[in-house]
């Protein structure tokens, strides 16, 4: 026994320790949250900045009534607007966009008082954020003005702060509203992590089996180490490496969160509330939760890949063997962003029990509250039972399959892998 | 008597149509040094690989010390591949550590051991850099050291010597030899005769598959006479042809004579004494290895096999 766990040991800690040892490792360590972050700074920078940097407008005033306030709400969103004289007459605007003078112009008319539509004119499109934002000025303007006269103008003004939709989930434990909100985003969090974690590592143990059988290495350390425990030690050891990965970027993340939010507190104008940020924050117990999937639903998925490593001996036949353990993973991670729309399909709660679907399926539903607890142990159940069959049928064909040499196995060969091993 | 080492019994092992060991008996005494030879394709690897578990027999047993070659028998083996397996990213030193780990040594002591064969092989200054780094022959060395970290019981080195330069072989030869006087049963594979011929106490020919003939080199060579004397003289070469031999060859100073059934040895020397020629050398030939095993595969196609694949390496 104790040879065993020292075997396994062993093996484990050359995994671990080889594999965090190169430059990919750390690279991708560094490089994954580092990309992820800039790509959504820089998401944001261009939006602000491609919206701040053409910001020349003008507007014509047909109506004679509506432009004074427009023009003034325009102005306040930070826009750099002309009031045009009616006289000037449409075919000089036209020429100064062409000439690049202004970016664009904006007419109001008749139709505008009546119906709150009017015309942007101008070479680009105006985007989406540009476009919401004239739109509910003037619709805002136009209507407050038709409501001057009565005396519900003021409440009306609120009502047209925007509509605020409360949901609250019945049936189930009472949550806050922030509960609710943070639920969502673990759980959206949660299947990204899942999904890119399973499939990333489990091809890393693919490629570990791999080697080793194509290397011929396998057939040195499989006269003292037994198999099963050679595949044990394996995906512990590739396990450990994406533990230590993912606690280093939960440790980053805590770190911005502790340090970075405060900063940037301070900086803000007192009106953002950065308390409802905290509320979204996911807590002990979703972490526990996830933290749970992701072992089970690596173990499974690792067993698997382990197996079809085994099976090959090129790295081509490795790619078509990979492919339908790799669609095990993609189908619930496909179902799940059908599900984030809507809950429209109640039988894929009950997809969600598959044990292979049960971690980018199952986690969400917990972690938002919409699966009931008996329906998450019963997952957990049976992704366990699910990884002692699919770790028993994989260490099998793992057995055969990394001492044999040549063509891939057909299925049926694989049964009797199985069967005699 | 005490358990062989190694014992097959009747073992045969096909590959679809193709028949790659069929019926094979061979035992290996302890303390023995055994060479399996033959020509590439005779079979000898797949024997080595069903000894050590990696196939399994058709028909017949496989022993190892007594027993089923489990891992407990063959974690005693120090085991060379034929095709060299080695992590190619790890380091030098770290591989033979974890080599020696996982067969159960302490990391401290197998780094220390390592360390020490690392400079006895001339490659201590590799010893910190990766595998891939070095050299086919240094990686060859280095999974060498990986066979004998453990001191096993016995060592099966399928063509240990090949691709190496004559001075690295010659030093590999005196490990294997040296491991032996530690108490070690040693097989290895290889197509060439005459590293056999210096190194084995015990042979085994096969060929296309089947054992041709084993047991102890000199018993083999004794028994397989090759009926050719080779005498050298002063004087005149006359009385050579007076003696009824049929077959006479000049090599060098000397000159080989076949013997037939009415010549022997001792009518030669009775010959040479009788016409008062000055003898310097009176010698009853050996046979080469080579020889022998031509003789014996009674298949003249199986030697240019032998001489190219000799001359390759």
């Amino acid at each position: 026994m104790k040879t065993a766990w020292r075997q396994v040991w062993g093996v484990l800690r050359r995994e671990y320790v080889e594999r965090v040892k190169t430059k990919g490792f750390v690279f991708s360590t560094i490089a994954i949250p580092v990309l992820m972050l800039g790509m959504m700074g820089l998401m944001a920078f261009m939006a602000v900045r491609t919206e701040q940097s053409q910001r020349r407008l003008a507007l014509v005033d047909f109506t004679g009534q509506l432009g004074e306030e427009v023009s003034r709400r325009i102005e306040a969103a930070g826009y750099d607007l002309e009031i045009v004289d009616a006289q000037v007459g449409m075919e000089e605007l036209d020429r100064r966009v062409v000439e690049d003078e202004i970016e664009a112009y904006v007419v109001l008319d008749d139709l505008t008082l009546r119906e709150g539509a009017f015309a942007y004119r101008s070479r680009g499109s105006p985007g989406r954020i540009r476009g919401a934002l004239l739109e509910s000025i003037v619709v805002e303007t136009v209507l407050e003005r038709r409501l001057s006269a009565t005396e519900s103008a003021a409440g009306v003004r609120e009502l047209l702060g925007g509509g605020r939709m409360s949901f609250e989930r019945l049936g189930g434990e009472e949550r806050s509203e922030a509960e609710e909100v943070s639920g969502i985003a673990t759980g959206f969090a949660g299947v990204m992590i899942l999904y890119i974690s399973m499939l990333l590592y489990g091809q890393f143990v693919l490629r570990s089996v791999l080697d080793e059988k194509r290397n011929r290495v396998v057939e040195v350390v499989i006269s003292t180490v037994t198999p099963g425990r050679l595949m044990l030690g394996k995906i512990l050891g590739v396990g450990a490496m994406g533990m230590t990965q993912l606690g280093i970027w939960a440790a980053c993340a805590v770190l911005i969160g502790l340090v970075g939010v405060p900063m940037l507190a301070a900086n803000l104008p007192a009106e953002a509330d950065l308390s409802q940020l905290v509320g979204v924050l996911p807590g002990v117990g979703a972490l526990g939760l996830l933290l749970v999937y992701f072992i089970l639903g690596f173990f499974l998925y690792s067993s698997l890949f382990a197996a079809v490593g085994a099976m090959c001996s090129t790295e081509e036949e490795a790619q078509q063997a990979n492919f339908p353990v790799i669609m095990l993973l993609i189908v619930p991670f496909m179902l799940q962003m059908f599900s984030l729309e809507a809950d429209a399909f109640p039988w894929m709660d009950w997809a969600a029990l598959f044990p292979f679907f049960s971690p980018i399926m199952m986690f969400p539903r917990a972690a938002s509250g919409a699966a009931p607890w008996w329906m998450v142990g019963l997952s957990l159940l049976f992704m366990a039972i699910a990884l002692g069959a699919t770790a028993w049928v994989a260490g099998r064909i793992y057995r055969v399959g990394i001492l044999m040499q040549g063509k891939r196995p057909t299925l049926r060969e694989l049964v009797r892998w199985v069967r005699e091993a | 008597m005490a358990e062989a080492a190694v014992r097959l019994t009747g073992v045969t092992k096909s590959f679809g149509a193709h028949t790659a060991v069929s019926d094979l008996d061979l035992e290996i005494p302890r303390g023995a040094i055994l060479g399996l030879l033959g020509p590439n394709g005779s079979g000898k690897t797949t024997t080595i690989r069903m000894m050590m578990a990696i196939l399994v027999p058709d028909r017949g047993t496989v022993e190892l010390f007594g027993g089923f070659p489990d891992f407990a028998r063959r974690s005693r083996v120090g085991y060379l591949p034929e095709e060299r397996g080695v992590y190619e990213k790890m380091k030098v030193l770290e591989q033979l550590v974890f080599l020696g780990e996982i067969r159960g040594l302490d990391r401290r002591l197998v780094r220390k051991r390592a360390m020490e064969w690392l400079e006895r092989l001339e490659l201590g200054e590799w010893a910190a850099k990766k595998v891939q780094a070095l050299s086919k022959g240094m990686q060859q060395k280095v999974q060498f050291i990986g066979t004998v970290l453990h001191n096993p019981d016995l060592l099966i080195l399928d063509e240990p010597f090949s691709g190496l330069d004559p001075i690295n072989q010659e030093v590999l030869e005196s490990i294997v030899l040296e491991q032996r006087e530690r108490g070690s049963t040693i097989l290895f594979s290889t197509h060439l005769m005459e590293q056999a011929e210096r190194l084995c106490e015990r042979v085994c020919l096969i060929s296309k598959s089947r054992k041709v003939l084993d047991g102890n080199l000199r018993e083999i060579k004794r028994r397989e006479r090759s009926g050719v004397v080779a005498v050298e003289f002063e004087g005149d070469d006359r009385w050579l042809a007076r003696l009824g031999v049929t077959e006479i060859e000049r090599v060098g100073y000397a000159h080989h004579l076949t013997l037939n059934p009415r010549v022997d040895g001792d009518r030669i020397l009775a010959a040479a004494v009788a016409e008062g020629v000055r003898l310097r050398r009176f010698e009853l030939l050996e046979p080469t290895l080579r020889e022998i095993f031509v003789r014996h595969a009674g298949d003249a196609a199986e030697e240019p096999a032998l001489m190219a694949a000799g001359g390759a390496r």
